[in-house]
């Protein structure tokens, strides 16, 4: 899928360029859909630990009273219905469920990338994580280690693409800047 | 009417020979007419994606499996997918393929026409009838030769070859031969002419060159692959022979191959490694260095379908004796050579009579240069596959292209503009054989498929169409507008 690129001027001497491939939430239909993931997300992860909670309530942590009444919550009409349920199913594919929910409640659905120029001092090229639960990765190049900016192409899969890259001094390799997205320069 | 052209072949620099330097000539030929023109290729070792050469010339160098002596595996479909998205980034119109041996070629060539392109294929080599990998090989090209739109030859003995080989239509092929850079290849004290002066002028204001007295030494050279097909068992028979007969002889052999231990075992035998010097392989750049040693070229080959070499070497002042084979009498006029059947006697005879020949100074070897500048040149060749070009598109009509033939019972123009809808493609490739005819459709009713498939799955409109390189502007339309600048 074609990226989205977006320019930001933040200040008079820096430029900022991101693309993602996140679909657009300009129309209000699409920013209730994402209202709606999100809460689903949060509803989904609430099931899980609610879930898990009841599996292991036997482990000493769920016991007595040091975090809650954990005896009434159990013994109420709901902890009961609850605790039957879950234990008709085999520990290890609660497990394996619960690491798959976990994983794709907080995995993010799209790549951002971002390109800042700063006049005179250099670049800083980011890459968004894959989850929602580590920071972007960054990287700066100061000017005067930039040897040479190029737009070249190259074979990606099955296809010929166009990619911006930094010669950075000293390295083997160049740097390319918008690795994931396609941006058709 | 400039068209975007594809070249497709196995066989492109860095690996050097005929065939590499033939494309990359003519491409840069074609570039100067305005013609826009990229290189598909396999990848070579150190050599992967996109490059450009002098002049905006740009390779792909295709990420590709090698199996024998850089010929890529032949997986009839897999080059598909990239080879249609190089295709419709350069908006390619015609796709030309070279050399019959080349698996990316035919590949091209079949996948091209699936989808709507115009298709050219040239002929480089020679092929033998007889023995099972002919036979293969002959399948292949029929199979690739099946829906092309045309087909060009290097000489005239090759096209005969080729339209038996794949029973094509004789008037569907044209001959265009090699050239070669005559800029490279000049003798030793060449004056380069003026250019008010007359092309050829009889009264010839250069010095005579100094004549060949009766006891001057005379050097023959040989510079080919030392292969049975060129003819190095011939050589190693006449060698011993000729110095014998003719004193004051001397060879220079430059080339490497397998049957160069041969070779070195019978001058040890005959002790005649004081008159005859053995160079190993010299670089394509050096050949010249070496010609401009030598009065006399020996090419003994016993297959050859055009044969640049001769052409260099004339160009060098040298002059041939050769072996009536294949295309090379075609190439250089009478008074250049002298022919030799392809046997041991008679090049003795042939070689004999050249070293005569020159030794009474009847040969004016000066003037070969400038007769070779005047027939060959790349530049010709660029514009009569520019013509093809044009047949093909349809920018000149059927009947200016093929010739026209009337009250013969047959129209021109009948079978030769090929349809691009699949039953008329399937019914020409039924009728390459029982078996090979329905292998044949079902290879190209599965290719068709695919690119339906393709069609779906990376759609046209998300293929980025790549820029052109920048056309230098025509010298004369430059100067206009710097003059109207400082005005």
């Amino acid at each position: 899928m074609p990226g989205r690129l977006r320019v930001q001027r933040p200040s008079p001497t820096t430029v900022s360029f991101t693309v993602s491939n996140a679909s657009p939430r300009s129309s209000s239909p699409a920013k209730i859909l994402f209202g709606i993931q999100i809460l689903l997300r949060a509803v989904l992860f609430c099931c899980v630990i609610v879930g898990l909670t009841a599996r292991l309530r036997h482990l000493v942590l769920f016991q007595g009273e040091n975090l809650a009444q954990w005896q009434a919550i159990w013994s109420s009409p709901f902890g009961a219905h609850l605790c039957s349920l879950v234990d008709k199913y085999n520990s290890w594919a609660m497990a394996v469920v619960s690491v798959l929910v976990i994983y794709g409640v907080f995995k993010r659905g799209y790549t951002e990338e971002s390109l800042l120029v700063i006049r005179g001092f250099g670049i800083q090229t980011s890459t968004s994580s894959s989850t929602y639960l580590s920071s972007a990765a960054t990287r700066f190049i100061s000017t005067t280690q930039i040897q040479d900016i190029v737009i070249h192409e190259a074979f990606k899969g099955f296809e010929v693409r166009f990619y911006l890259a930094v010669i950075v001094e000293g390295e083997p390799d160049v740097l390319v800047v918008f690795p994931a997205n396609d941006t058709g320069f | 009417m400039p068209y975007n052209i594809a070249m497709v072949s196995d066989f492109f620099f860095p690996q050097s020979g005929g065939i590499e330097s033939h494309i990359y000539q003519l491409s840069s030929k074609l570039i100067d007419r305005g013609h826009k023109v990229i290189i598909i290729t396999h990848a070579y070792k150190g050599r992967t994606g996109v490059r450009y050469l002098t002049n905006g010339l740009k390779i792909y160098h295709v990420p590709f499996f090698v199996i024998y002596r850089e010929t890529t595996f032949p997986t009839v479909f897999s080059f598909f997918p990239i080879f249609r998205n190089i295709v419709i980034r350069e908006q390619i119109d015609i796709v030309h393929g070279h050399a019959s041996l080349s698996s990316f070629c035919g590949e091209a060539i079949l996948h091209a026409r699936t989808m709507g392109l115009r298709t050219v294929f040239t002929d480089h080599s020679l092929f033998g009838f007889a023995d099972a990998a002919s036979i293969l090989t002959n399948k292949l090209l029929k199979f690739t030769l099946s829906d092309v739109d045309h087909a060009i030859c290097v000489s005239h003995t090759c096209k005969e070859n080729t339209v038996l080989r794949a029973s094509l239509d004789p008037l569907m092929v044209s001959v265009i031969p090699n050239a070669v850079v005559a800029e490279n290849f000049c003798p030793l004290s060449y004056y380069p002419r003026t250019h008010d002066q007359i092309p050829i002028s009889p009264a010839d204001p250069r010095p005579s060159p100094t004549p060949i007295g009766p006891n001057d030494t005379i050097t023959i050279v040989v510079i080919s692959r030392l292969f049975y097909n060129k003819g190095t068992d011939l050589l190693i028979a006449a060698i011993p022979r000729i110095l014998a007969s003719n004193p004051n002889t001397r060879f220079i052999i430059a080339g490497s191959g397998p049957k160069a231990i041969d070779l070195e075992q019978m001058l040890e035998r005959n002790v005649l490694q004081d008159k005859v010097e053995m160079l190993g392989s010299v670089r394509h750049e050096e050949v010249r260095d070496v010609m401009v040693r030598g009065h006399i070229y020996l090419h003994p080959s016993l297959t050859e379908a055009f044969g640049t070499v001769i052409v260099e070497a004339a160009s060098c002042g040298l002059y041939v004796v050769c072996t009536r084979v294949g295309g090379i009498p075609e190439v250089l006029p009478q008074h250049m050579t002298t022919f030799a059947k392809p046997e041991e006697d008679d090049l003795v005879v042939a070689t004999s009579k050249a070293i005569a020949a020159l030794r009474s100074n009847k040969v004016r070897t000066d003037r070969f240069h400038d007769q070779v500048k005047m027939m060959y040149s790349w530049r010709d060749v660029a514009e009569r596959t520019e013509r093809v070009y044009q047949g093909i598109i349809g920018d000149i009509s059927p009947s200016e292209f093929y010739g026209s033939y009337p009250d013969q019972g047959w129209d021109v123009s009948g079978d030769r503009v090929r349809s691009f809808a699949l039953i008329d493609r399937l019914k020409r490739y039924y009728g390459c054989g029982v078996w090979a005819g329905k292998l044949f459709c079902l290879c190209v009713v599965i290719d068709f498929l695919i690119f339906v498939f393709l069609e779906m799955w990376f759609p046209r409109a998300n293929i980025d169409i790549a820029r052109s390189w920048p056309k230098k502007q025509p010298l004369d339309k430059l100067r206009t507008h710097s003059i109207r600048n400082s005005k």
